[in-house]
Order: structure tokens, then sequence, then C-alpha cells
């Protein structure tokens, strides 16, 4: 293995020289994170997955709802260099299209799908992406999108317990019988049955 | 026509001691079917080995729902949990028990507002005994068992019973919490 | 004729009361060594009824027929069983190969009623238990050949008879190596840990009981314990020299029981294709050699 801060370094030039790079951030000496149109996604996931980028490690979206858009991230990994990369790309939020890596990555089709699930983007080239992969029969709007307020959609499905107020016990001696052989059976469990 | 009424009422007398001669037995040999849906189920262990030793109660782990009498529900359900934990309830030869452990099960615990993890179980499955904490330390745990003998033996363990007269009602809110109860997709044809 | 009916009957109770009792006993023991308490000696009993009390779920007539015609076949099975030199129901009828196939009749209808139960764990389970059998059945039956050829008789009674007879040892000790194998075979029958790999409950939970439940299961149960105790007490008449009385008989079959629950329980789980290769490397040679030496270089001691 070569020394690391020199992969980051491969890698950076690159990128540099092949893509039109909106932001590169060097995070440590095992992850770079570059910020890319997202037309050119695919062909930066191609050119990686030539220079040994051979695992895709997570396919996710961070949901930005002030500026309408929503951010894929692909973190792809090299084996050889321990060398972790992740793309961002932003997309329209109003209408989330994204062409599916599936191609490249066969992986991602259950990334995608999940991705799909979540944020409720629509990944064309995937043939599965809109069936339900890990939410069943969900019938509200995508729950990791920053709009959707869970305990709202909590409190009208699901039945709560009404807590009591007044937590005292009010006739004490009642209890009491009740608590001493508690405390019997208790002290049975603790010493196996014997006495 | 006084003749037949007696018999009649002769023949629930002899149904209720056979069936409390059967409650000893079932008391007695309580099979566990862990259905471990949360951290809770960490207490089976010790509640199992040397230290509280639950054969000595006559429990044992079971490894389907057919042969268990007893489903422990270990921990917060989740929608796609909750399904399953139906259909393994419904499998289940009576009569069957429920234990439910921790908050998660009683008032949802510490996921009480998460869209995917439901608040009580006993408004989806009828529940016998309930095991608070978070997590309930292994005595209570075995307390909790103990509980549910001492129900069985005064004939108030009967939430299998309470499922089939009020099969509507918690049929309703399964259907309002899951949509559908059977699952259709991929996976599952 | 009825007397001989109600012989075997008896025996065929008396052993199943026997075996559960013991079953009991055992797992006391085997908590006592792992430190715990352990359930009173009765439990099996009481987890055997608890299953006849219960309501059950039928998987159509096959899966409830294979489950009677299994128990019906063992009890059978039973019946034919020497206790001592005296208790056997049908004389002249003990001989060993009516042991072998009749336990392939209620091994029969438990494969049966387990397909029929439709689920593919139970198929796992059975095509696993068939394939134990095929191990261990080789070794063993190249054993109690040499038996039948040292004893110059088939019958179980019979060959109990010889090793009482003056001048002959227990089989134990006349064909060492033979012993080692059937202890090792007798391991296979029961489903003990090492070769437990057709009921695995972690594995594919309890192979073919998986559907059972309720009334279905207790049968199976019953079944169980009356298998157990066919196979034990074979392997008590064939090795350990039968005994005179049934004092003797329960001594002996208890310290068999009990010692193959005490090996049992350090062990851990072979895989079904490493149960196969087990059987047909050391044990068969082992029986091969014990054949040969005792039958044509004549060393028995």
């Amino acid at each position: 293995m070569t020394n690391s801060m020199s992969n980051v370094g491969r890698i950076n030039t690159l990128m540099g020289k092949n893509f039109s790079l909106i932001d590169a951030k060097i995070i440590d000496q095992y992850q770079v994170s570059y910020v890319l149109k997202k037309d050119d996604i695919h062909r930066a996931l191609s050119v990686l997955k030539s220079n040994g980028f051979r695992q895709l490690s997570y396919l996710s979206c961070v949901d930005w709802p002030n500026d309408h858009e929503i951010e894929m991230v692909y973190i792809v990994m090299n084996w050889d260099e321990a060398l972790h990369i992740q793309l961002h790309a932003r997309i329209d939020r109003d209408n989330p299209v994204m062409d599916s890596i599936l191609p490249i990555y066969p992986g991602a089709k259950y990334y995608e799908r999940e991705a799909h699930e979540f944020f409720g983007v629509a990944f064309p080239g995937n043939p599965d992406y809109d069936k339900q992969l890990i939410l069943e029969g969900w019938d509200d709007i995508p729950p990791m999108r920053k709009d959707f307020d869970p305990r709202a959609y909590s409190d009208k499905k699901f039945t709560k317990r009404d807590p009591k107020e007044n937590f005292e016990v009010t006739d004490k001696t009642s209890k009491r019988p009740r608590q001493e052989r508690r405390e019997e059976r208790a002290n049975n469990l603790r010493t196996g049955g014997k006495k | 026509m006084n003749s037949t009424r007696f018999t009649e009422r002769n023949k629930e007398e002899i149904d209720r001691k056979w069936w409390e001669i059967g409650d000893y037995f079932r008391r007695n040999s309580l099979w566990m079917l862990m259905y471990c849906t949360g951290c809770c189920a960490i207490e089976l262990p010790p509640a199992m080995t040397s230290v509280y030793d639950m054969e000595r109660l006559g429990m044992g782990p079971m490894a389907t729902p057919r042969q268990a009498d007893v489903l422990l529900v270990t921990g917060y359900l989740s929608l796609k949990t909750l399904r399953r934990l139906i259909y393994t309830y419904e499998q289940m030869s009576e009569p069957k028990y429920v234990v439910g452990f921790g908050s998660c099960t009683i008032n949802g615990g510490i996921y009480h507002d998460s869209h995917a993890v439901i608040n009580r179980l006993d408004q989806y499955i009828p529940v016998d005994v309930y095991v608070a904490g978070c997590m309930p330390n292994t005595e209570s745990v075995m307390n909790g068992f103990v509980d549910l003998m001492d129900l069985m033996k005064s004939k108030k363990a009967d939430g299998w019973k309470r499922y089939h007269t009020n099969y509507e009602w918690y049929r309703e809110n399964q259907i309002a919490a899951l949509g559908e109860v059977k699952v259709h997709d991929e996976f599952h044809e | 004729m009825i007397i001989s009916l109600l012989i075997g009957l008896g025996v065929a109770l008396g052993g199943f009361t026997f075996q559960t009792a013991l079953g009991g006993v055992n797992r006391k023991i085997v908590a006592r060594l792992q430190k715990r308490v352990g359930p009173r000696w009765y439990q099996e009993f009481i987890d055997i009824f608890k299953l006849l009390s219960k309501r059950s779920v039928s998987h159509g007539w096959i899966f409830d027929f294979g489950v009677i015609m299994a128990l019906g076949g063992i009890i059978g099975t039973a019946m034919f069983m020497p206790v001592t030199s005296n208790i056997l129901a049908f004389p002249s009828f003990d001989n060993f190969f009516i042991f072998v196939y009749l336990l392939a009749v209620g091994m029969l209808g438990m494969a049966m009623s387990a397909s029929g139960s439709g689920n593919p764990l139970a198929s796992i389970g059975v095509m696993r238990a068939l394939t134990t059998m095929v191990a261990y059945e080789i070794p063993f039956m190249i054993v109690v050949l040499t038996i039948i050829k040292l004893a110059g008789t088939s019958s179980v009674s019979g060959i109990a008879e010889f090793q009482q007879m003056a001048g002959n040892n227990w089989f134990m000790i006349a064909l060492p190596l033979g012993f080692v194998v059937a202890v090792l075979s007798l391991m296979g029958m029961l489903g003990k840990k090492p070769f437990e790999t057709y009921i695995a409950p972690a594995e594919i939970a309890s192979g073919p009981m998986v559907e059972y439940g309720g009334k279905q299961l207790g049968m199976l149960f019953i079944m169980h314990e009356i298998t157990v105790f066919i196979e034990v007490s074979l392997f008590v008449h064939l090795f350990l020299g039968g005994a005179e009385n049934i004092w003797m008989f329960a001594i002996k079959y208890f310290l068999v029981y009990a010692g193959l629950n005490l090996v049992s329980n350090v062990n851990g789980r072979f895989k079904i294709d490493q149960v196969v290769v087990f059987f047909y490397k050391w044990p068969l040679a082992m029986a091969v050699v014990q054949a040969i030496i005792a039958i044509y270089l004549g060393w028995v001691i």
C-alpha cells in the first residue's frame, strides 16, 4: 500500500482534470468529499470504478427544504488504498428525479429503493425502484423529508396511553399484603426456593 | 326437563374440573416463544441460565410458535414487526399467553413519537402481563412470569379468549395501524 | 394370547413411565452440572399432559394420521421388547430384526406426517434424520451381526441369556471396539448432542416437529420417550447382558442413559455431512476390525 496522502492527491488530480468540481474537501487521509453537478455523477462514478473504487458503500439523500433541493450522496470505497470518496449532487426537490446508477454499481438496487421510499426520489433505469421495501403500506409523504412530522403522524395513527396525573397511593393499607407477598417472592427467587 | 338441566350443569361442572387440572399442567410448564424485537431480550439469558434458572419453574425456550405457550414480546414493535407478531400470535395453539416487556410495549417508551413504532401493544393483541422498566431487571422479569402463573391459577389470564370475543375490535385496530394485515410484495409471493 | 397382549401393553406403558421419569431426573442432573436448581423430576410428565390438554391445529389428514401411525408403530414395537429374562410378552418373537423393521414404521409415520405439514424445515429435518440413520445403521449393524454370529441366535433375549451363561463375558467386555461403536451409534439413534443435526432448534427450528403443537406434539413426545426406551433397552440386552430381575434392568438402563446424557451435554453439534463422514470413518473401520477379530481370528475375551 502506498502512502495514503499521496492517494488523496492522485484522486484529487484525477477528479479535477476530468470534472468541473463545485467544491472539493479533504476530510482526512481516508475520506475525500466532492460536490458535482447532477449530470456529472454517472461519469464520475464510472471513472472512479475503473480506478479501483469497486464498492458502493452507501447511497442516500439529504433534504434541504429551504433551498428546494435534495442532495444525493454516493459513497464509494477503494479496498486497496483504504479510501472513501463522497460524491454530492443536488437535484430539484419538487420533482426529484435521478437516473439510476444500476449499470455501474448493481448493488445500488436496494439503496435506490430505500431512497425512493424515504425521500421520494425517482430512479428511472431501476426497474423496481417504486416497489415497497421497508415501509409496508406507507400512506403519507416520505417520512425522512424535513416537513414530515413524525409526532403528528404517530398521534394520528397509534393509540396513546393516557398517563395518570396522580401517582400517589390513595389507600396505603390495601397495598401492604401485596407488597409483602411480592417481597417474599423476590426473596424466594433470590435464594432459589430455599428458605 | 329437570333431569336434562341437571346433566348439563353436571357436564359444565366436569368441564370446569378438567380445565382446572389442565391449568395446573399449563402453568407448571410454560414454554416460551421469544420474539426478540428489542433490547429487553438481553434480560432473558440471565433468567434462563444458572443465576435465576427459569427451568425450575418449568419454563423453557421453544423453537416455533406452534409448540409455544407464552409469547414474549421483548421491546419496541415497529409496524413491520407488528405484522409478523400478529402472524406469530395467530399461529400459536391455544391456550396462549402474552407477556410484554419494557416500557415500549406499554406506552411506546423512548420511541413514543416515532412514525414507525406503535405505542400500545394491547391495542393489537391481548396482553396478559406487562413487565415495566427500561429495561426491566431480571428479577422483575422472573416476577412477571410468576405473576402470569398466579393469573392462570386465578383464571384471569384469558387474553386468548378476549382475542376471540373482541376479534373485530382487535382487527380494526390492526388495520388502522397496518393498512392491511396481510402483506403483498415480492418477498411474500 | 390376551395375557401376552396385556404384558406387552404393560411393557410399553411401563417403559414410557420409566423413561419419562428418567428423562426428568436427567434434566435435573444436567441442571446440577450447570449449577442450576433444575426442574422437578416429574417435569416431563407435566410437559406431556400439558401438551395433550392444549388445542391444536390440523394440516390435513395425513398430518394427523401420521402421528397416530408413529405412536401406534412404536407402541407395537415396545410390546415385543423383553425387559428381563422372564418378562417377555411374545416369546420367540423378540428377534433383533423385528425391532429394526418395526421401528421403521414409527419413523415412517413421523416422516409422512412431517412432510404432510408442508413446512420446508420439516422436510429438511426428515431428510437429515434419514441421512443420520443411514450413517449410524451400517457400523451398528456390523457390530450386531458379529454378536449374532457369536451368540448363534438373533433373538434379543437369547443373546442376553448367552451372555449370562458361565464362561461368557458381556459383549461390552468381549467386544470392546464394538462397544465403542455401539455407544456412538446409540447417541446417533437417540439424537444426542453431537448428532442432534435433525432437531437443531436454532438452525431448522426443531426439524420434523416444526409444525406440531398441542395434542400432536404430545403424542410425538410420548412416541419419542418410547423410542428411547426401546433403543436403550436393546443396548442393555445386546451389550450389558440383559437383566435377571427388573431392578438390575433399571440400574443398567439408568447408567447407560445418564452416561449418554452427560457425554452429550459437553458436546457441540455436527453438521449433517460431518455426521455422515464421522460415522463412515472411525466407527465403520472399528466395526469391521472388530468383526474380523472376533469371527475369523476368534479373539473374544
